[in-house]
């Protein structure tokens, strides 16, 4: 929470981004920013456009209008600014999607050594610390499938770790968890919010979101409803729709 | 014996190579203590082996290769590019191999450069290349629509270019499931490549039916060849059983 100066240089800015899925609104003409080291808390119904917003950022979902520059790069087809914006923007998925055929330890040094450039030991090495830094080095030898979803989750951190990014996504990162999980995964998020990467968290963990995170949006319909700080949102939400919402999810927590 | 190829794969990928070029070059030393008519044509036996074999190899080294480059262009976006994938699948396919057989040893010497001849031997090993890699295109394409998006999502996102995502997470996972099938087109192969007797070359079948034809003994000669088939098959699929023991790793069973 030490984030209450105002903010520098934003990182990203989004100005009226559309994005459709044939005859579908997902997005309507969004816009927000985020400063560097800022975590936000994106929340809101499924199927209002969250993921959609993340996943634009980084481009597994190309935008139809607006625009988006990350880091000083304006996002587009152009391949060179779309590696240069992968570089320094992770993403962690829901569904872990570790890779199957790699054990461990390959999974997280496999980008420092393709994209990187970095020698195998050394990418190894860093991934070993990674590794231990979310308390599973003594698995690094196992494969994905030997794992449960919780050290899956951890890993997929590592790895997006390993790229040294200035930007972690998080699309619903414990929403594949049992329950007994989602702990383990939130306490390494806590932690890594307190080291000045910039996160974006779409969620329905109301509890990470009210205590971990300096910003809350609510999405709805593809538009952002409200834009606000986690007290303000949890205590009072401007709409109808965020009220009616937190009123849904409020028996969680 | 299959758990003990799942256990040392690449021992038995070893053993199985080895037990092959020995049956190969010991085999007349056998056959030659053998009663007439088989005796006396050890060596013919012998060497009808060894082009059986090399057609075999050929055939079907050049024809993964066909498959997966065919595979992938089925896949591609670039319309032409399938187009000339699925004409290929779509002629190979539709026509038998035995004209296959006779039309590259009859047309191509006809559209080849002066100075280049093509051997028999050579026209039955394109003809059976281009066989094989048909069939293995549809095997190949079949393991590849098998990987998940989430992997590939994931190596986007981490920054692999599109070359280093295909080398490095969708072709191991897609061969793991196009293994057992090509396996299957090879222990076919192994058998089709008789069919190059059309276009006279001697291979195992072929030299069968000179030895029977000079002895006026069938039966006998056929068993031989048989068994020799079945050895061969033998060799074959233990070596791909043994390569996809190695490939499956981080499976669910």
């Amino acid at each position: 929470m030490d984030n209450q100066s105002p903010p520098s240089q934003p990182i990203i800015i989004a100005r009226n981004v559309d994005k459709r899925f044939g005859s579908f609104y997902a997005l309507r003409g969004v816009s927000a920013s985020f400063s560097e080291g800022q975590v936000t808390a994106i929340v809101g119904p499924s199927g209002s456009g969250k993921s959609t917003f993340l996943r634009t950022l980084n481009r597994l979902e190309a935008h139809d209008g607006g625009e988006i520059i990350i880091d000083g790069i304006v996002l587009s087809d152009d391949l060179q600014h779309l590696d240069a914006i992968r570089r320094e923007v992770g993403m962690v998925f829901q569904s872990f999607n570790l890779f199957s055929h790699l054990t461990i330890l390959r999974n997280v040094a496999l980008a420092p050594i393709r994209v990187r450039k970095m020698s195998r030991a050394d990418a190894e090495a860093k991934a070993l610390a990674l590794l231990d830094r979310v308390g599973l080095k003594n698995q690094a030898h196992k494969y994905p499938v030997q794992l449960s979803g919780g050290q899956q989750q951890r890993v997929a951190i590592a790895r997006a770790l390993a790229m040294d990014p200035k930007v972690l996504l998080f699309d619903e990162p414990t929403s594949a968890l049992d329950p007994e999980m989602v702990n383990e995964v939130l306490t390494v998020m806590r932690e890594l919010a307190h080291t000045g990467i910039t996160m974006l968290v779409v969620t329905h963990e109301m509890g990470f979101a009210r205590e971990v995170a300096d910003r809350v949006i609510f999405f709805d319909e593809g538009v952002i409803l409200e834009d606000t700080t986690p007290q303000a949102f949890f205590t009072n939400p401007d709409h109808e729709r965020a009220q009616a919402f937190l009123s849904q999810v409020r028996h969680g927590f | 014996m299959m758990n003990w190829t799942k256990q040392y794969p690449g021992w038995t990928m070893f053993g199985a190579m080895l037990g092959l070029l020995f049956f190969l070059w010991g085999l007349a030393i056998p056959l030659s203590a053998a009663p007439a008519p088989i005796g006396p044509a050890a060596e013919q036996f012998a060497e009808g082996a060894r082009v059986t074999v090399w057609l075999t190899l050929i055939a079907g080294s050049v024809g993964v290769v066909l498959g997966i480059v065919a595979g992938m262009g089925k896949l591609s976006k670039f319309l032409p590019l399938r187009w000339i994938c699925d004409f290929y699948v779509w002629l190979i396919r539709g026509t038998p191999l035995l004209l296959q057989i006779m039309f590259v040893w009859l047309a191509l010497p006809t559209i080849m450069p002066e100075g280049i001849e093509l051997s028999d031997f050579a026209c039955a090993a394109i003809a059976l290349s281009l066989n094989i890699g048909a069939y293995n295109t549809e095997c190949v394409r079949a393991g590849i629509l098998a990987v998940p998006h989430g992997q590939v999502e994931a190596a986007k996102a981490l920054g692999l270019t599109p070359f280093q995502t295909f080398m490095d997470v969708i072709l191991p996972q897609s061969l793991r499931v196009a293994l057992p099938a090509l396996a299957n087109n090879l222990a076919s192969l192994v058998k089709d490549s008789s069919l190059a007797y059309a276009i006279s070359v001697v291979e195992l079948t072929m030299a069968g039916y000179r030895v029977q034809a000079e002895s006026y003994q069938p039966i006998p000669v056929f068993l031989t060849i048989a068994a020799i088939y079945l050895i061969l098959t033998t060799a074959f699929t233990t070596l791909t059983a043994a390569l996809e023991a190695r490939l499956d790793v981080g499976q669910k069973r």
